[in-house]
């Protein structure tokens, strides 16, 4: 079954004359539960796929189905709402709002963006942090925890709402090894217990081996299909 | 709501210094205008209170056309016994007037028999008068605080003038409506002290005396006072009073009384309303303080958390709820700089009315500062503050409201 379907993705970028083709007619897909990374030079094109499936931005040409949906036709809140709905987001820099702690931090998309009763999200936070080993830190606020630590507060936030994708851009970047290794043991960990698709960006060769498929980019095209996944080049 | 609003609160606590600058500015420009209003208020008070309560009342029936010929003191323009019934018969009716006085105001010769000046003559009932403006006889310096038939007050000035005190005889002579002089021998029953105003040197006769050195057959009112019993319902009754002797019309179809409230009737409310003015630009002080220093720091927050905005839109929240957020900042900055500038206005004001401080106006001295606390007065202020902090607030908020996630996530 597959959740992501692009179609001849093209995503060209007008700055005053000059014209930067991004995406160069991408034909993939991804299935449901799948652990993909996608790897690349700087300047590839990797994040900016990640922004076109995540609704972030839109196509310049093709079709992009996510969820079952044409993201393309989406207006700015739309993709709002369909990201809140279906999509949860992890950081290079974590991203956590720093006057929030950890547990308000994980609760924000429910509140903000589904509007869940208190006692419910109590729960879910709870929950979330106790998987990802983050309930004792639950009353520090962002600058009081490390960086593992607050990529797994960000990966409980992204989580939170139960979405169907996770899009994770350098997710380890900012990480040393081991921390690194860790983070991809438990989004590995969360996709085998909740079925959800995981796709991230990485430059980081020490974990591009802990992907079950690879989609490797170059110069806005997708040049291999390391291990799973489908993909042509239009 | 009560997470947005923990959220702004604590958006609000990560800068406090400059939070507190900008609230420190709100509290100033709240104290300034509330001290503003409060102490010009007070003077407003008390003016108006001096004015009509000494000798204007709070409003006066005259025959139409009277009140343009005033400085004339046409007796030829006052009101007949019949007119008067009628105007009589309408103040009995009418709940809201505590009191009223006719009076008789015509232009005399006062002579100490030495001596001659003109004068300004008012002939009162006693009674009546001292119910209309009730502080007439308080103003009487020297002599006992009334006023009997075969007496006169004479004006504090005039009185020194022309050298006259309490117990004096003096001639009061009058042209009355036909032409012929008359005179009376009266005696000075009391001097009074000046108050504000061109009525500050009028002097005062029984209704009874002025009939007689007038020699009018039967008595012909030149103004009737009028003390209502709420001031702050003064129009109300004046538009009723009004609208029902418009109805009252003479031979040729026209009307036949005239009805002014004090603001017509003194020179003060010029003051008043300059006052009025003055204070409105404080307002816009206000308003501007508030704009700048609330604009100012919004459009920095929104600045400074660009790549939270586009995480936060990242993540699904709306554009209308990354608005309200701000917006909301805006409003608790904006309602606790005006909570707080209430209540040290309330702080000052006390303060003020404990140091008891005096001031001169006119011919009065040393008139205590009495400042109360308007709690309509804070209350629009506080309104206008949180009204102008959440307008100043906007156009930041529209700008994170409608940032594109990508560029705001790659922002530095």
């Amino acid at each position: 079954m597959e959740l992501i379907i692009g179609q001849n993705v093209s995503k060209v970028y007008q700055t005053g004359e000059i014209t930067v083709t991004a995406l160069k007619g991408l034909t993939f897909s991804i299935p449901k539960g799948a652990f993909l990374s996608v790897i690349g030079p700087s300047g590839s094109g990797k994040t900016t796929l990640l922004n076109l499936i995540g609704c972030l931005d839109k196509p310049s040409g093709g079709t992009l189905l996510v969820a079952g949906m044409d993201v393309s036709s989406f207006g700015k809140t739309e993709a709002a709402v369909f990201r809140g709905d279906h999509i949860g987001f992890i950081f290079q820099n974590f991203n956590l709002i720093p006057v929030l702690t950890a547990y308000e931090n994980v609760e924000y998309p429910l509140f903000m963006v589904r509007n869940i009763p208190a006692a419910k999200r109590r729960e879910q936070v709870q929950d979330l942090l106790e998987a990802v080993g983050m309930l004792d830190q639950q009353h520090k606020k962002p600058d009081q925890l490390s960086g593992g630590q607050k990529q797994r507060v960000a990966i409980a936030r992204a989580l939170v709402t139960d979405p169907e994708l996770v899009l994770a851009d350098e997710p380890t970047a900012n990480l040393d090894h081991d921390t690194a290794m860790s983070i991809l043991a438990l989004m590995k960990k969360i996709r085998e217990e909740l079925g959800t698709t995981f796709v991230f960006s990485t430059h980081d060769s020490r974990i591009i081996g802990e992907a079950e498929s690879i989609y490797k980019m170059e110069d806005g095209m997708l040049k291999t299909n390391e291990c799973g996944g489908d993909f042509t080049h239009g | 709501m009560a997470n947005l609003i923990k959220i702004a609160a604590r958006n609000l606590s990560r800068y406090k210094r400059r939070t507190l600058l900008t609230l420190s500015l709100i509290v100033v420009g709240v104290l300034f205008v509330t001290g503003f209003m409060a102490v010009t208020g007070s003077f407003k008070t008390l003016m108006i209170g001096q004015i009509t309560d000494s000798f204007v009342g709070h409003m006066q029936i005259h025959r139409k056309g009277y009140l343009a010929a005033i400085d004339t003191l046409p007796l030829t323009m006052n009101m007949k016994p019949q007119a008067v019934k009628k105007v009589e018969t309408l103040l009995k009716e009418t709940p809201d007037i505590e009191a009223y006085s006719m009076r008789i105001k015509f232009g005399a010769m006062f002579s100490n028999f030495i001596e001659t000046t003109n004068i300004r003559l008012n002939g009162i009932n006693p009674e009546a008068e001292a119910k209309t403006v009730p502080l007439l006889f308080p103003r009487i310096s020297e002599g006992e605080q009334r006023l009997s038939k075969g007496e006169i007050l004479v004006p504090e000035l005039l009185a020194k003038g022309m050298k006259v005190k309490v117990g004096d005889m003096v001639v009061v002579i009058a042209t009355n409506r036909d032409g012929s002089v008359n005179g009376k021998q009266l005696k000075v029953g009391g001097i009074l002290e000046s108050a504000t105003g061109p009525g500050g040197r009028d002097g005062y006769v029984h209704i009874e005396d002025a009939i007689e050195i007038l020699r009018m057959e039967q008595m012909e009112i030149s103004e009737i006072a009028i003390r209502v019993k709420e001031f702050d319902g003064l129009h109300e009754v004046f538009r009723t009073l009004e609208t029902k002797l418009a109805g009252e019309l003479n031979k040729e179809g026209k009307p036949i009384f005239e009805v002014h409230t004090w603001e017509n009737l003194s020179p003060f409310y010029n003051i008043s309303r300059m006052i009025d003015i003055m204070t409105f630009f404080i307002k816009l002080m206000l308003i501007a303080v508030v704009l700048i220093s609330i604009m100012n720091v919004m459009i920095m927050a929104v600045y400074e958390r660009v790549r939270e905005i586009g995480t936060m839109s990242a993540i699904g929240t709306l554009p209308r709820r990354i608005l309200s957020m701000f917006l909301i900042e805006g409003f608790l900055l904006g309602a606790i700089g005006a909570a707080i500038g209430s209540l040290l206005s309330i702080a000052m004001i006390h303060v003020i009315n404990l140091a008891g401080f005096t001031y001169d106006f006119g011919r009065q001295t040393g008139i205590v500062l009495t400042t109360t606390v308007n709690i309509r007065n804070l209350l629009v202020i506080s309104g206008i503050v949180i009204a102008v902090a959440v307008v100043a607030s906007l156009q930041p908020a529209l700008k994170a409201s409608r940032m594109d996630p990508i560029q705001a996530l790659g922002y530095i």
